[in-house]
């Protein structure tokens, strides 16, 4: 913007600020645009003031860029005479005016509905819905004929005309229509009442409109009344897509003749065009219809050269490198892999580099990649709450307005703003909410969070974790060093940069994201950028709402009551009897046992009666099912449930996918399968969690009380079954047990000693059952634990067998394997417990393992790695109510050395060492490496007492007697090592002297390396020594080559610091034991 | 009873270690970059001198330079893909797969690749190199060009070859023989003491009639190349040991020692590390401790040596390893027994072409040692 930018600016004679911006957003649109849409933009947006233009500048980034459009137009679509189908991925609506052609009798502002979307070719669409009205519905009161609707018409316009002075809209209620429909609360006898369909002017109205009818309005004749809304609370959006058909991510046909193509291009889609919403053909997401679309993804990563000791801040430190890579949905390469840096960058083989000379030019040529490329997702790592906000922030900072342009409209920029995301299963959670016209945003951060449990987030743990992969970690106070060396140093920048990229498109690709969020938006019917943004209740608000429709029903908004209504009793879990089982134990399980509730006892919002209408209605006790909370539903036979109905199509839908799934044989046609069949598999669990949601959008707790109350009977229904019918008496050879029950399963001991003969008559316990309930309602048997190791409700570990030849795998629920703030040695103690208990049989070795394993920790023979600690730094040490471990120790090693020290955002490592008598936990915690250079005693007993003995105990207490005494406690303990720290007080008074290596006596000459009685062990000595040293050097072989396998480059040296790869501080450890073990070694050569 | 006396034959011996002794070096972080930096330096000034020879027509271009559908020569280090290849990070992984892992000798896989990496760069290989042949570390020259896909079809392959040829001294009519030992392996349960008396016997002359006792004179030399003991390892984990457990630790040395001197007595005797004996871990190995050895290391015969060892009898150079280079080849590339590993250590000029990758290597500065 150099040149062109200040020759125009002496024309235009200083203009006003506020001017100056528009002047902006003007510029940036030039840039771009063809010739042909100017005048016109001009003539809208910018009637008085100069044209100002881009020139050359900007030119040979564009050409380079040019190679990356889409595919263009054909023929066909030119000259619309083709129909235009394509899958949808946003919806969103603009206010403009009316369309004067296509809707010739309305005028003024209205709602006009954006999608965007992508031809089976690849071109990029954007559909102008027009016509589509905004509504909602009130139950009419009684008696009111046609000439007092118009009244209340008039009463309702007033009222919204003072309630919204600045609105210069002509008009505010569209009008008011008599309907016959039914609410879907409570059973009611009679088929329909009058209802009235209020339609609004514009989607903000039905706020406003049903604030006014909630308090309450005086109307003639009447007197003051207020009015249940019904269906008001419904995005518009979401309105459209109900009343269309549509489903999120599904396919829309617009027949040719149909659409008009619009007169000037507000967007930067291929295929532009205005079009009615009646005529809109939306198909389900079936056969050649379930397929995906080529969509565009953008995978990228910036880097930023932070300061030293400081995180990273968009008003001070540059954007240095963006790499961004782009990948056609279902391809297995990325079609471009480019890096943007600033300064100059060697190239890297396949990659394409382009290098600038200021920071604007990136940012600049970075948008330009967006509107080029023109991505349908943008994905990448924490891209929602770091990247796009800095970038952002960044450009505000460097005045470049006309920088937030990344959506598909032009002249719209992005939009960022603080948003808290909160719910029953995933707690609050603070983002940045940004919008991106046209755009799907897909944090791979968010969404693995959302879906996975997980003892840590980072991309390295997460890409450990799902592709098995290390990720090389360059420290941020590293990266500026980087930056400020020269173009190969960059390069090494650049490389590390698009791995940042490539991981979060891996991950996509390996968790299949793409497909199971959009059939799980297909199944649901919500728009794909909801899955993300909100909850589960719009998932399952949608899917009623739909059923609602088609059976003529309305919801009505009833949050207000929600909140009052209390709580209800939980899920049931049988007593555990904790124990170790060496025979077989069956696991006889509820199949969707909620749902199949639901369905059996017909449980719905329109079957249940209230206890008033219980009386008044009489009906006979045949037709009525009373539930064990005491509530009373009807049967199917009076009123199908819609709930039950719902759930039946996606349990069928599910079977449907599943069968479809084991024919098919595309690899791409599998994936959409199997996404489907597990959205429909969390579908159908959700909808009892909605109905239970005290804030939800309709909560109902006597349906929710009344599932869980079933459940609850019907695990104790089985366990008194089982324990009846397989006795000795019954003619089987023992009494069965039912050791543990579950929400949904039931753990049964037959008392057989094979597996063989456990599943027989668990297949035979599961059939004799299910014929006890109403269907759908079924018990299955599904595997067998033996072993199995009970701890206590919800713990418990086992061998899973799921045929009699061979177990399957160790299942372990609840023991300490991924807790977060556990360190690695408890993960890998408990689970070489489990295993050497249940696979090798061998508790004896089991307690051996750990016996070593304390004596060890108590020689300070651990590898420290295992000892450490990592929590999140969040807020400064200030802010913390409670000093914490890692707050204290990031401000100690702030004082230390304000360049490596930890800093919001960064996770602190950090090891508990031994410290004054007294001294507050929070006092003990110390950085690893600094533990290491310094020779500092880590803390064994906090160790043993804090984190591995309560683990430990839980998993022995059941085999073994007095297993604190044995393990904890025993001979082992009793030997334990201390070094001494290298920098503590004392030893500044300390003289060195040189001891001994065999009985460290203190030796008198300097060249001495054993004392004289010693003397004939010499040999033995030595080859410890020399041990000692194979061994180490054999570690740091395999460390050091492995890092720089990770690292990718056999030629450079390795920079990592990624302390949240296992091997990075015994790397450290083994570098520095492996230089003094040496210097030992060299004491010999007398 | 007087018989004729023989007299043992003499050589002229000349140690050549210097290259692989370490003199109180100490380590101070150095990483393994800097060995293969060294490396593709010495190796490709090498091989560049040998393009003009082998394909003088074509240009030489770095991994950055390459352009597409060029036809060129590349330098570099090669660098294997191995799926099978165990990792440090296995330790870490998951879940314990339920069986127990086999332990592999081979770690070689139909889908692994060959990568060429110089300072500027790696590229990926496709088309004539067999990555079955090649391990990591090697240094090669590369005829061939970039596809559309970023890969290096490769057309053709440089190898350093055999080095000039040392001017073999003529000798005529006087036999004289050099016997190499390894694996001696004292110690293990299935090591027999007699069968090791048997040797030492040989070799002193104190068996056989006069003809074998003609031979054992022609013996000039005696070298023991590795894994002469085999120390239980249970004893070796840096616990104190009670004296039981002490003598057992020094048994098998010292009846080591005691037969070493017999030889010693009678004969010149060099004794190399190998990977069982108490020595350091990585290459070059540093010669076992005198101490070990109170007994035969009295004689001047007796020598310690590196491993490698690299010595000259009348004139003939003498360079071996005690096989730890040869082993590794073994497990991370094909071929059809140790004499083409060996044969291929020699037209790569590159005595254990594995280390550091694969195999240990000493990071003091040494990098020399390796070149022929």
């Amino acid at each position: 913007m150099n040149t062109g930018n200040s020759r125009k600016r002496s024309a235009a004679a200083t203009p006003s600020p506020q001017q100056q911006q528009k002047h902006h957003a003007v510029m940036e649109e030039e840039d771009l645009d063809e010739d042909v849409f100017l005048e016109e933009t001009l003539l809208q947006y910018e009637e008085d003031s100069q044209v100002l233009r881009e020139l050359e500048e900007s030119n040979a980034i564009k050409e380079r860029l040019q190679k990356w459009k889409r595919p263009s137009l054909s023929q066909a679509y030119i000259a619309q005479t083709q129909s235009i189908s394509f899958q949808q991925l946003e919806i969103d609506y603009i206010i403009a005016e009316s369309h004067k052609e296509l809707l010739p009798n309305s005028s003024g502002q209205a709602a006009i509905l954006r999608i965007f979307g992508v031809t089976k070719e690849g071109n990029s669409v954007c559909c102008h819905v027009h016509g589509f009205e905004p509504y909602f519905y009130i139950s009419c009161p009684p008696g009111m004929g046609p000439d007092d609707i118009s009244r209340f018409h008039q009463i309702l316009e007033g009222r919204m005309r003072e309630a919204n002075r600045n609105s210069h809209a002509p008009k505010f209620v569209r009008r008011i229509e008599v309907v016959q429909k039914r609410s879907i609360m409570y059973y009611q006898q009679q088929a329909s009442q009058s209802f009235l369909k209020i339609v609004v002017a514009l989607p903000t109205m039905v706020t406003s409109c049903r604030g006014i009818l909630d308090r309450g309005i005086q109307i003639d004749g009447l007197g003051m009344k207020s009015f249940l809304t019904y269906e008001s609370n419904v995005l518009f959006a979401l309105r459209f897509m109900i009343d269309c058909n549509i489903v999120g991510g599904n396919w829309i046909e617009v027949p040719a003749g149909k659409y008009k193509k619009a007169a000037r291009n507000l967007s930067y889609c291929q295929l532009e065009f205005d079009c009615l919403y009646s005529d809109l053909i939306s198909h389900s997401p079936e056969g050649e219809f379930s397929k995906m679309a080529p969509f565009r993804i953008l995978s990228f990563d910036i880097e930023c050269a932070g300061r030293k000791g400081h995180f990273p801040e968009p008003t001070q430190d540059p954007v240095i490198q963006v790499a961004n890579l782009v990948t056609l949905q279902g391809q297995d390469q990325p079609l471009i892999r480019n890096v943007m840096t600033l300064k100059s960058c060697s190239p890297i083989v396949g990659v394409d580099i382009m290098s600038f000379d200021t920071e604007k030019e990136v940012l600049r040529a970075w948008r330009d990649l967006i509107r080029e490329v023109d991505p349908d997702i943008i994905i990448g790592y924490n891209i929602c709450n770091f990247d796009l906000p800095y970038l952002i922030r960044r450009a505000e900072v460097l005045g470049m307005a006309e920088f937030p342009v990344l959506g598909r409209i032009r002249n719209s920029r992005v939009r960022v703003k603080d948003a808290t995301f909160s719910s029953r299963q995933h707690g609050t959670r603070e983002s940045k909410e940004i919008t991106i016209e046209g755009r799907v945003q897909f944090d791979l951060f968010q969404a693995v969070q959302r879906d996975y449990k997980l003892s840590s987030y980072s991309l390295n743990s997460v890409s450990a974790h799902f592709l098995n992969e290390q990720k090389e970690d360059v420290h941020h106070s590293i990266i500026s060093d980087l930056q400020n060396g020269n173009a190969e140093t960059r390069r090494r920048l650049a490389v590390y940069c698009l791995k940042d990229a490539y991981l979060p498109q891996r991950l996509l690709d390996k968790l299949m994201f793409i497909y199971n969020y959009v059939e799980m938006a297909r199944v649901t019917g919500v728009p794909i950028s909801f899955l993300l943004s909100r909850g589960q209740s719009i998932k399952v608000l949608s899917q009623l709402l739909r059923k609602a429709k088609q059976k003529n029903l309305v919801i009505p908004n009833a949050k207000q009551a929600g909140s009052e209504q209390g709580t209800f009793e939980g899920a049931t879990v049988l007593e555990a009897r904790a124990g170790f089982y060496e025979k077989p134990i069956a696991t006889l399980d509820f199949a969707s046992l909620y749902p199949s509730i639901m369905m059996a006892y017909n449980l719905c919002y329109c079957t249940l009666v209230t206890p008033e209408e219980v009386r008044k209605l009489n009906l006979p006790p045949e037709c009525v099912n009373k539930t064990p909370s005491g509530e009373t539903f009807v049967k199917s036979t009076l009123q199908k449930g819609i709930l039950p109905e719902i759930l039946e199509e996606l349990l069928t839908a599910r079977k449907r996918a599943k069968a479809d799934l084991k024919e098919a044989t595309d690899p791409r046609v599998k994936a959409v399968l199997d996404g489907r069949q597990l959205a429909l598999k969390i579908s159908a669990n959700s909808v009892y969690g909605f109905t239970g949601a005290t804030v939800g959008q309709l909560p109902c707790l006597e349906i929710s009380s009344s599932v869980t109350s079933y459940g609850r009977q019907m695990i104790e229904h089985t366990k008194k079954l089982v324990e009846d019918k397989f006795t000795v008496l019954g003619g089987y050879e023992h009494n069965a047990e039912v050791i543990y029950g579950d929400t949904d399963s039931v753990m049964v001991q037959f008392g057989v000693p094979t597996v063989e003969e456990a599943m027989k008559l668990g297949r035979e316990a599961a059939d004799y059952i299910s014929g006890t309930f109403i269907k759908p309602i079924k018990l299955e048997f599904e595997k067998i634990y033996y072993p199995y190791l009970l701890i206590s409700k919800k713990r418990y570990a086992g061998l899973l067998w799921t045929n009699p030849d061979k177990h399957d795998k160790m299942d372990a629920k609840g023991i300490e394997t991924v807790r977060r703030d556990n360190c690695l040695l408890v993960k890998n103690l408990v689970t070489e417990c489990l295993y050497k208990i249940l696979v090798d049989r061998d508790v004896p070795g089991a307690v051996q393992y750990v016996k070593n394993t304390i004596s060890d920790l108590l020689l300070n023979r651990m590898d420290l790695s295992l000892l450490v600690i990592t929590k999140g730094l969040t807020k400064t040490g200030d802010d913390y109510e409670v000093k914490t471990a890692h707050v204290e120790l990031a401000e100690r090693m702030r004082k230390r050395d304000a360049a490596t020290a930890p800093s919001i955002g960064d996770r602190v490592p950090y090891v508990i060492i031994k410290a004054a008598k007294g001294a507050k936990a929070y006092e003990k915690s110390e950085d690893p490496i600094y533990v290491l250079e310094n020779n500092i005693p880590i803390d064994p007993q906090y160790y043993l007492e804090n984190q591995i003995s309560k683990p430990l105990l839980r998993i022995f207490e059941p085999i073994l007697k007095n297993a604190s005494r044995e393990l904890l406690h025993g001979d082992h303990t009793r030997s334990i090592a201390v070094p001494t720290p290298s920098n503590s007080g004392i030893m500044r008074f300390a003289k060195k002297q040189l001891t001994c290596i065999g009985c460290k006596t203190p030796l008198s000459g300097s060249d001495q390396t054993i004392c004289k009685h010693c003397k004939g062990r010499e040999a033995e000595l030595y080859c410890r020594s020399v041990a000692n040293v194979a061994e180490l050097e054999n570690l740091f072989g395999k460390l050091w080559t492995q890092c720089q396998e990770c690292q990718g480059s056999l030629h450079q040296d390795v920079l990592c610091t990624s302390r949240d790869c296992p091997i990075f501080y015994r790397r450290k450890k083994a570098q520095k034991d492996m230089a003094e073990a040496k210097t030992q070694l060299d004491r010999w050569n007398f | 009873m007087e018989k004729n006396l023989l007299h043992r034959k003499q050589s002229l011996y000349q140690s050549l270690d210097a290259n692989f002794g370490i003199q109180k070096e100490v380590y101070r972080g150095q990483q393994y970059s800097q060995i293969y930096f060294a490396r593709l330096h010495l190796m490709r000034t090498l091989l560049y001198s040998l393009i003009p020879n082998w394909k003088p027509h074509l240009p030489v271009c770095t991994v950055l330079g390459l352009e597409e559908g060029k036809d060129c020569i590349i330098v570099g280090t090669l660098y294997k893909h191995m799926r099978l290849k165990p990792s440090i990070l296995d330790e870490y992984s998951k879940e314990r797969s339920v069986s127990p892992l086999v332990q592999r000798h081979n770690f070689t896989h139909l889908d692994d690749n060959l990568v060429l990496e110089d300072e500027s760069g790696r590229v990926k290989l496709s088309g004539c190199l067999l990555p079955s042949t090649y391990v990591t570390g090697n240094i090669i020259a590369l005829h061939g060009k970039e596809t559309s896909a970023g890969e290096f079809l490769v057309e053709d392959v440089l190898e350093a070859g055999l080095p000039q040829q040392i001017e073999r001294p003529i000798q005529l009519g006087e036999d004289k023989y050099v016997v190499f030992i390894s694996g001696l392996s004292v110690g293990r349960s299935s090591s027999n003491p007699l069968q090791f008396q048997l040797l030492v016997d040989h070799i002193t002359g104190h068996l056989g009639d006069e003809k074998e006792q003609n031979i054992a004179a022609q013996i000039v030399q005696v070298v023991i190349a590795g894994n002469s003991v085999e120390v239980p390892h249970g004893l070796l984990n840096g616990q104190n040991l009670g004296s039981k457990d002490q003598s057992r630790l020094f048994e098998p040395i010292k009846e080591l020692d005691i037969l070493l001197t017999q030889i010693a007595a009678s004969i010149p005797l060099d004794i190399m590390p190998g990977s069982s004996d108490p020595a350091n871990f990585s290459l070059p190995q540093q010669p076992l401790h005198r101490c070990l050895f109170p007994g035969s290391s009295a004689y001047n015969t007796f020598r310690s040596c590196t491993n490698p060892h690299c010595f000259e009898l009348d004139n003939i150079r003498f360079l071996g390893t005690s096989g730890q280079n040869i082993d590794d080849l073994g497990k991370y590339s094909e071929a059809n027994n140790n004499i083409d590993f060996m044969e291929r250590t020699l037209r790569w000029r590159h005595l254990a072409p594995t280390a550091p990758n694969t195999l240990g290597q000493n990071l003091l500065p040494c990098y020399t040692w390796k070149f022929l």
